[in-house]
């Protein structure tokens, strides 16, 4: 469209600023004029003060600019020039400024006093509280070994954390709930497949696609911005789509074709398309034959897997998947299978993570315009520090492809997690850690340093959590918001907000390597601390000085700028963003470059790392079990305006989405005498039951399943507006499958039945 | 001055909200208030479904029957908005009963329905809901320009929405807020042929209070004030049914 819309504004420019400046007037005059209606922005232009940040509300990490007027924040909005949010951010960044003024927010470091679990504290001083904290971590390493504290980081403070205080303490158990709780058999499926993984943000080459098929991937739902943006403007572009999914989910609206799959049974359909696909000869042959190996082996593979024998599996007719198959390939290499986020579903989701990538394989598209881009990360050096006792790869969503250990550095304290036991290779995963501190195997974990991540609303199996917490010697919580889990640690540490501290730099792997800014707009609340100042701190009285020799942050972040030829002040003045250029597609990649780093230096569609490690070297589909007569199987996903269950207390998001509901199909819901708005309790296989939670019926979702919305049903917390709202799906989920390869927790293997609340 | 118009595009619109937040967040509006509600539309039986977001808001009308029945000239017309001098309203919450979209509320004694950034217009920006939409669902412009470019949108929509219309083109005079439809109106919630409330109801009963409103008002803004305080308190007492009706509507309202 070519609407002269930066001429017309342009030309309403003339009339600019002519509003009379009111912040001179003071908060409580300008409170109430606001109580009044005052609708019109009560300070000029030149008062505004702009600083640079990358948002915290999701893991996506949209650039930022913060508007500030004498110390109060007033609005935020994307960064024109970050390649994430291009000048937009969704409805949680907006959300920022209510963040950060959510009356909630802890405002003093406290130590426990009573029971663990009942909220007993007192409030002390940052001194005492440090000393006190550092002293029980430095008492269990000396005892026990470092290895004997767990370190559980979240959000983007989690390089402190996650990255960087544990491994100079000694801990090779760092968990992030990002790795076996979400992305792990992504990235080893996509580390076994291309020798790299896909990163946090998936490399979708969206701009050039003609044809998109979404399994398991809810754009729309899942808010992150970008992927919004390029979904939006590809389907406006003329690109078809077709969304495999139980629900239909908002991209299913935006479809051509919404196959409602029964849950499960991916892997059937995507054997089913590579069997069409190569029986009917529409692969891409050249592509196969320059970059790939085993390709071979697949063609006999496939064989069984016809669309009839997927028609009964999943329930979606042979026709229909042949039609799909060929509409693919004629679109094809600008054909692409996005893969989605949150992929532990059934504990076989590494395979069916190598099912998805092989089917982009044989349309040709990765490295190719419309398929997959390969993103690149700028290479700064990082502060100069003594080497680490360990070397752990804690992995996380934002990690440019996390190298992958198998399964200890040889020398150094083994991992807790059972890695080469219950599970074969990747990152620490975070669920496997609370085992051992119940039973004390492989060895007891005693301690665990808990950062923003909500125990009781990321892990599974709340009930064994509780019991790894009360036998804990020592907790240590770092939090912005009086999260439940909070009520057990011996020490919290209120965190200042992302808006009002320096944190480490977000260094992106992406199309175009970036690097963006974090600065403060505001001071840190009262007697709030930025997590660096924390991490420094606790380093400094853990005899760990060497590991922290910058003076201040500022130092800190010039230093490694100094590496690229940046500084802060060039940062700033760059506009908070600075880009390189990437190498996105193969063309890209001239001789001995390795575009895949294999062992094979190609595409492995047969794996034989898989093979040798007694792992089915070609994905094959494993059923899953029913749900029981009366039961469904609880789905659970992502609304807009939220985010994991860090969210919900946000004075304005949960004014718009309080609390979830439970979907349930229409007429399963009246064959159950349950209509719209009826309260009712779920209980779980186990006999778990939730908290009271309103129905949705609907036609939106299959008869089998029903669907929470993630990150409701706090209980036990201090957050005002979250507590006591909605259902947990987390509660429900008391049991999950491991992914023997990955140790992905796969977590949709729950089933809950409906009770009328009476 | 040349008229104005929003476009939104609901082949675009993925319910994401932002809008309704950005909109919060740069507006300043107060707890509980929100100037744009996102409806979710879906039709048909499982599998057979088509759905839409409709973002529901002040439309822009431009034969307003809320600025018609104003008494005290907060609602007023420029470049083709419904814009709002909050300092003149007196809260009397006729707007929100003759609206025939049922858009303005009554918050705090005050008017509450989209106001206009056109303040950030002038100052050479896009309206907050504009600038942040994810989706490139929302744009401001020319409105000759934005019918246009709507008109196009439906026609090249057709193949994938065969229902695919513009909508606001002739509505009340003509909309502010031009839509790009996937469905007819009446599937989306929307009326075809949207008619003010009858005006003799206006003419009868209504308007001889208005007029008295009028004529304090323009004694000074600050007894307007207090009428609007004393109509505030009446209405929490239940002196308007009405009022009540008009709150319920706040709520998200679903329609599947
Ligand atoms: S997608 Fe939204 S919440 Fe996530 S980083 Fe971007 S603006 Fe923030
Ligand atoms: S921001 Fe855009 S996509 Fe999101 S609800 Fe508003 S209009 Fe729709
Ligand atoms: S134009 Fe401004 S006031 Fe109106 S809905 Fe958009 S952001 Fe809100």
């Amino acid at each position: 469209m070519k609407l002269t819309r930066r001429e017309f504004l342009r030309r309403w420019g003339a009339f600019a600023g002519a509003w009379v400046g009111l912040s001179h007037l003071g908060e409580p005059v300008l409170a109430f004029l606001r109580s009044r209606s005052i609708r019109w922005p009560w300070y000029r232009s030149e008062e505004v003060r702009v600083t640079y940040n990358y948002c915290d509300m999701c893991m996506w990490r949209c650039g930022m600019r913060v508007y500030t007027v004498n110390g109060r924040v007033v609005k935020v909005e994307g960064n024109p020039k970050d390649p994430k949010s291009r000048g937009r951010l969704c409805g949680r960044g907006q959300a920022a400024v209510a963040h950060l003024y959510d009356p909630d927010r802890l405002r003093k470091p406290l130590i426990r006093t009573g029971e663990r679990g009942t909220w007993s504290f007192r409030e002390a001083s940052w001194e005492e509280a440090l000393d006190w904290a550092a002293e029980a971590l430095a008492r269990l390493r000396d005892q026990y070994g470092p290895e004997s504290v767990a370190w559980f980081a979240h959000t983007t403070g989690d390089f402190w954390f996650g990255d960087y205080l544990p491994l100079a303490f000694g801990s090779p158990n760092v968990g992030k709930p990002a790795t076996g709780l979400c992305l792990t058999p992504r990235e080893i499926a996509a580390q076994l497949t291309f020798g790299r993984g896909l990163g946090g943000h998936e490399p979708v080459d969206w701009e050039n696609t003609r044809y998109i098929v979404l399994i398991g991937n809810h754009i729309g739902e899942n808010a992150h911005n970008t992927v919004m943006q390029d979904f939006v403007r590809a389907l406006a572009s003329g690109a078809k789509l077709v969304v495999v999914d139980p629900r239909y989910s908002t991209a299913a609206m935006k479809a051509h074709r919404w196959l409602p799959i029964k849950p499960g049974t991916d892997t059937a359909l995507l054997l089913a398309w590579m069997h069409v696909l190569i029986t009917e000869g529409l692969y891409d042959r050249e592509y196969i034959e320059k970059y790939t190996v085993g390709f071979e082996r697949l063609v006999e593979h496939i064989q069984p897997f016809t669309p009839e024998w997927a028609a009964s599996i999943t329930e979606i007719p042979a026709e229909v998947i042949r039609e799909v198959a060929r509409e693919m390939a004629a679109h094809r290499p600008r054909a692409v299978v996005p893969p989605g986020r949150h992929v532990v579903w059934y504990g076989n989701d590494t395979q069916r993570m190598r099912a998805l990538f092989i089917l982009n394989v044989l349309l040709g598209n990765v490295g190719r315009p419309g398929g997959f881009y390969i993103p690149r990360a700028p290479a700064l050096d990082p502060y100069p520090h003594p080497p680490f006792p360990v070397e752990v790869a804690a992995g996380g969503c934002g990690a440019a492809t996390a190298g992958i250990r198998i399964p200890d550095t040889p020398g150094h304290p083994p991992r807790a997690d059972g890695v080469g036991t219950k599970f074969a290779t990747g990152p620490v995963v975070i669920q496997e850690l609370i085992e051992p501190m119940i039973t004390g195997q492989p060895y007891p974990i005693r301690g665990l340093v808990v950062y923003g991540v909500n125990l009781f609303h990321s892990i599974p199996n709340v009930p064994r959590t509780i019991e790894a917490l009360k036998r804990l010697e020592f907790a240590l919580a770092i939090d912005v918001l009086p999260q439940e889990h909070l009520a057990w640690a011996d020490i919290i540490l209120p965190e200042a907000t992302f808006l009002e501290r320096y944190d480490e730099l977000w260094v992106a792997s992406h199309r175009t390597p970036y690097i963006a800014l974090r600065e403060p707009a505001v001071e840190p609340m009262p007697d709030t601390r930025p997590g660096w100042w924390i991490a420094r701190e606790l380093g400094m009285r853990l005899g760990l000085a060497d590991y922290f020799a910058w003076s201040d942050i500022e130092e800190y972040l010039n230093t490694r700028l100094m590496s690229v030829g940046l500084s802060l002040d060039r940062l700033r003045e760059e506009g908070g963003i600075f880009t390189w250029s990437g190498k996105p597609y193969l063309e890209d990649y001239g001789e001995g470059e390795a575009p895949f780093p294999t062992p094979s230096g190609k595409i492995e569609i047969y794996s034989e790392a898989l093979a040798r490690a007694g792992f089915d070297p070609l994905p094959t589909y494993e059923p899953v079990e029913d749900p029981p007569p009366g039961y469904f199987r609880l789905l659970y996903g992502r609304h807009p305006l939220h985010t994991f269950g860090k969210t919900q207390n946000n004075p304005w998001l949960a004014e718009v989405y309080p609390e979830n509901e439970v979907w349930i199909n229409e007429e399963a819901a009246a064959a159950l005498g349950l209509k719209t708005g009826d309260r009712v309790l779920l209980e779980n296989q186990d006999g778990v039951r939730s908290g009271p939670v309103r129905v949705r019926a609907t036609p939106r979702i299959r008869k089998d399943a029903v669907y929470l919305v993630h990150g409701f049903g706090h209980r036990g917390s201090r957050l005002s507006r979250a507590e006591g709202r909605g259902a947990s799906d987390n509660m429900l989920i008391t049991r999950y499958r491991l992914d023997p390869i990955s140790g992905g927790a796969g977590m949709r293997v729950n089933f809950v039945r409906v009770i009328r609340e009476v | 001055m040349a008229q104005l118009a929003m476009l939104i595009d609901l082949s675009r619109c993925l319910g994401c909200q932002a809008c309704v937040i950005a909109c919060k967040a740069g507006r300043e509006l107060l707890p509980g208030e929100r100037w744009i509600e996102i409806r979710e539309v879906v039709v048909g039986r499982f599998p057979d479904l088509r759905g839409a977001f409709v973002p529901h808001r002040c439309f822009h009308c431009a034969e307003a029957a809320c600025v018609q029945v104003c008494p005290t000239g907060a609602l007023y017309k420029r470049d083709g908005f419904t814009m709002v001098d909050f300092g003149r309203c007196s809260g009397c919450g006729y707007c929100a009963e003759v609206c025939p979209f049922h858009v303005p509320r009554i918050v705090d004694g005050r008017v509450s329905k989209c106001a206009t950034c056109l303040d950030l217009i002038q100052a050479g920006q896009e309206p907050w809901c504009v600038q942040t939409c994810p989706a490139g669902a929302l744009q401001c412009g020319p409105r000759e320009e934005i019918l246009a470019e709507a008109q196009a949108r439906a026609v090249a929509l057709r193949e994938r929405y065969p229902n695919a219309q513009v909508y606001g083109e002739t509505q009340m005079g003509g909309l502010g807020v031009i839509l790009v439809l996937t469905e007819p109106p009446e599937v989306l919630g929307l009326p075809p042929r949207p008619q003010p409330l009858p005006i003799t109801v206006w003419k009868g009963g209504i308007q001889p209070l208005s007029l008295g409103a009028i004529f304090l008002s323009a004694l000074t803004s600050g007894i307007a004030f207090f009428i609007a305080r004393r109509r505030h308190l009446e209405e929490k007492n239940g002196a308007f049914a009405r009022s009540g009706k008009a709150q319920a509507s706040h709520h998200p309202n679903r329609k599947e």
